[in-house]
């Protein structure tokens, strides 16, 4: 087959350009500019070595930050992926209404984060909201509060408006069980398996790698989360649910101090890779296989 | 008997994920309903009549006409152009040899690892270098480059899949390589391109963070943003917020409910397989 090869580079240069604009440019300036202190005007940039790396570690907003992150991590790999398999498993021997089941789950998914933060907002809404308005039903008054801004609740109330929407994890796990060939099941059937073994020793094992890849996804949707958080009690009350994005943001938009806001940057990309390769070896993930 | 309460429990479980799903979404279209009294008296109540008023309000009180429209026209453009790059890219990656490409793919294919809102100053900074702060043109070209990674590893899996006799037919009939790849391969993709094009309206259609950042004025803010707006601006009227997330929220579900099956295919062929 002779193909002109003239054309390899035409059919590869936007890709490559978006790439160089929007991924590898601005990655070097992440690295670049935390060794400066930046504020507000590029000219009066000096250098100031790790300047800006001292500081976060003399920052207790920084490790406020810091632990929220990796605790929403943890809680998103673990108990949200563990959620989403367990549906997965229910859902694979395909019961009755399992398709409406997979679609409904999605449907928080796929809505944008935004509409999410507002319905959650009047959910946890003081005066009005569901939450509330059942406790005083239910004659509870005492127990009602401002969920999302009290000191004692707000960790917890910010968690509930995504760990329980595990339908991305669910659509995947389910499409790798659906797969399974039947005959390995078969098999566990005639040596006497009961159905809740050959969930656990048979059909889990065979998921280790997809259920791998939606832990990555969900440390890699936390790391990066934003959006949920900013609307609904942007970061408060104090630091209480700051996480590093939200800090990165008041750092660049209410201070203007770029260099650091970048070190705070660069530190959200080496947890990334580091999570990634914490979770790829535990379960032995070959990093190619997503 | 044991089967018997597991089987419950099982059933149970599915129905609760099932409520907690889709309960934000019925009591917000429920409320957008009701008048901002009734809201405010009872928040779980039924509406005691069905009244439009709450989108009236929204359309008046907000230029949520504007945002939908500047929304409509970022993401269908983002989508398009971030299908068709990346269709073009992919097939040279599937399809032809040359010195370094595994080398590219390589690193092209980093994109999926780095954990974009660290990179929200630099974005900006290129953004405005470049002379696109608060156009549609500048949040097209980021959200065309948000859904690089996945775009790539889609469309590379759905041409590696398309049997290579029919580009041997098409070249041997005389067509070039430009046409071969228009008039052959793209309709041969078109699974894959359906599964990539809907990926990528879900994340443009729903993006906040870089919309927030790379904009400043009504000219090119998107929906998301339109819905803080009123928080801060309108806080009570409850009516017309309820509405303005229905609004919201509607073109996501009627793409995912049309397309779902190619959805949770290019989810599997995204992320499982491949």
């Amino acid at each position: 087959m002779k193909i002109n090869k003239m054309w390899i580079p035409v059919f590869l240069l936007p890709t490559v350009v978006l790439f160089l604009m929007i991924y590898a440019v601005p990655l070097v300036m992440v690295f670049a500019t935390s060794l400066f202190d930046y504020r507000l005007n590029a000219k009066d940039m000096t250098f100031i070595g790790f300047g800006n790396y001292s500081r976060l570690f003399r920052d207790p907003d920084f490790f406020q930050a810091l632990s929220n992150t990796v605790m929403w991590i943890l809680i998103q790999c673990t108990v949200h992926v563990a959620l989403g398999t367990v549906v997965a498993l229910i859902l694979y021997k395909r019961p009755k209404g399992w398709k409406f089941v997979r679609t409904a789950y999605m449907v928080p998914n796929i809505i944008s984060n935004a509409a999410i933060a507002m319905i959650f907002l009047n959910i946890f809404n003081p005066q009005f909201g569901v939450i509330n308005s059942v406790l005083k039903a239910a004659r509870l008054e005492h127990l009602t509060r401002n969920w999302l801004m009290d000191s004692r609740t707000s960790f917890v109330s910010v968690t509930l408006i995504w760990v329980l929407f595990a339908g991305y994890t669910t659509t995947l796990v389910l499409a790798q069980a659906l797969s399974i060939d039947d005959t390995i099941i078969e098999a566990a059937k005639v040596d006497g398996a009961s159905p809740f073994q050959r969930d656990i020793f048979v059909v889990l094992p065979l998921l280790k790698k997809v259920i791998g890849t939606t832990m990555v996804m969900a440390a890699t949707y936390m790391l990066q989360m934003f959006d949920l958080i900013y609307i609904t009690t942007n970061g408060g009350p104090g630091k209480a649910t700051t996480n590093l994005p939200l800090l990165l943001y008041s750092v660049y938009k209410g201070e203007n101090n770029y260099g650091y806001a970048n070190a705070i940057g660069v530190c959200i990309v080496v947890i990334g890779i580091g999570a990634m390769a914490l979770i790829n070896k535990a379960l032995k993930v070959n990093q190619e296989e997503y | 008997m044991k089967k018997y309460t597991l089987c419950v429990l099982k059933y149970l479980l599915l129905v609760i994920c099932v409520c907690v799903a889709l309960f934000p979404i019925v009591w917000v279209f429920m409320s957008s309903f009701k008048t901002n009294a009734e809201i405010l008296a009872n928040g779980v109540s039924l509406p005691k009549s069905f009244s439009l008023k709450g989108y009236q309000d929204a359309l008046t009180i907000s230029p949520i006409l504007r945002y939908f429209g500047n929304s409509v026209v970022i993401t269908v453009c983002s989508t398009g152009f971030n299908v068709l790059f990346l269709a073009m890219a992919a097939y040279v990656f599937a399809r032809c040899t040359f010195s370094g490409k595994n080398l590219l793919y390589f690193i092209l294919s980093l994109s999926l690892v780095i954990p974009m809102t660290a990179l929200l100053h630099p974005v900006y900074g290129v953004i405005l270098k470049i002379g696109l702060y608060d156009t549609k043109a500048g949040l097209i070209l980021v959200y065309t480059a948000l859904n690089l990674p996945m775009s790539l590893l889609i469309l590379r899996g759905t041409f590696l899949s398309v049997p290579k006799a029919l580009e041997e037919a098409a070249y041997v009939d005389g067509a070039n390589f430009v046409r071969t790849f228009f008039q052959i391969m793209l309709p041969c993709a078109k699974g894959g391109l359906t599964s990539a094009a809907v990926l990528a309206f879900l994340n443009s259609w729903n993006e906040f963070t870089f919309a927030l950042v790379l904009t400043s004025g009504q000219k090119a803010r998107t929906l998301p943003l339109s819905l803080s707006y009123f928080t801060a601006q309108f806080s009570f009227n409850y009516t017309a917020l309820f509405a303005a997330v229905t609004i919201a929220v509607f073109p996501s579900i009627a793409v995912f409910a049309i397309f779902q099956e190619q959805v949770v295919s290019s989810l599997t062929t995204g992320a499982v397989k491949e």
